[in-house]
């Protein structure tokens, strides 16, 4: 059998960092919104 | 229609389910399924690159469906669900577009060819980052939301074609291991994690796209707002 679990590794790796990075995304903007809504400076969606 | 009122700030119950389920699959694909013989462990792969392709395929259809939908009955929902899955959508192509790659240098050694299968899938991706940059630039919702429709209509067009580029082209893409007349040709183990993937993303993507969703209401509720102020 070939050694070659470095890739799957590194592709399950890249594949939480992007998903939970867009989750934690969406976290950040609601946020955003929010600070907007109450008045403060800060950026939206 | 006035339906832009700031949704309550709770945890959607669809989330620690997503996780769960996601962590599950996650497990089972590293520990609890061998990997392939000839292949080694670069096939496990597979299981969170074909999950990610087909929730792709998912939230792009559906942002066409949306955006056809909102042609003719004009409801800002159908707009914003179109916007968020097409969103999530693209963050699962790059998913896809990342791990292909990954599985392509070790079993064809090279990390990628411009086979119609890769070479589609990359254009699909660049038409729904199209699809959120005319988005951004375009001021009025409504000119936004229809030029949006008609691009996310477009886009949608290239899925059959992605799909079917294993039969109609010469590539280098493996064919369907699951989806095939003559049955799976994967064992029961690998097949069991396979699914399990499956369902696990697409719970994923309808958290995402539900989280996406209240963004894009609260978004509208406060520009309505400014905008009566």
């Amino acid at each position: 059998m070939p050694d070659n679990a470095g890739y799957y590794h590194v592709a399950y790796a890249a594949t939480l960092v992007l998903y939970t990075g867009y989750a934690l995304s969406l976290v950040w903007r609601r946020r955003a919104l929010a600070r907007r809504r109450a008045g403060r400076p800060g950026s939206g969606a | 229609m006035t339906d832009t009122a700031a949704p309550p700030r709770r945890l959607d119950p669809i989330v620690p389910v997503a996780v769960v389920a996601v962590v599950a699959a996650y497990t089972r694909a590293i520990w609890f399924t061998p990997p392939e013989r000839v292949q080694g462990f670069a096939q496990k792969i597979l299981y969170v690159h074909a999950p990610a392709a087909w929730v792709a395929f998912l939230a792009f259809g559906l942002t066409a469906l949306a955006g056809a939908a909102w042609l003719f009955l004009k409801d800002p929902r159908l707009d914003r669900f179109a916007e968020s899955s097409a969103e999530v959508g693209v963050v699962f192509t790059t998913a896809v577009l990342v791990t292909g790659p990954l599985w392509g240098r070790p079993i064809w050694g090279t990390w990628w060819t411009w086979d119609a299968r890769l070479t589609l899938t990359l254009f699909l991706w660049f038409i729904y980052v199209g699809y959120l940059v005319l988005r951004g630039v375009i001021p009025g919702r409504e000119a936004r939301a229809r030029a949006a429709a008609v691009l996310g209509i477009l886009g949608a067009l290239l899925i059959p074609f992605i799909h079917l580029s294993v039969y109609l082209f010469r590539t280098l893409h493996p064919m369907p291991v699951v989806a095939r007349p003559e049955g799976p040709t994967m064992p029961p183990v690998m097949l069991k994690t396979f699914f399990l993937a499956f369902f696990a993303f697409t719970l994923l993507y309808v958290a995402l796209v539900r989280a996406r969703l209240a963004l894009a209401a609260e978004r509208d509720a406060l520009e309505d707002a400014a905008t009566e102020a």
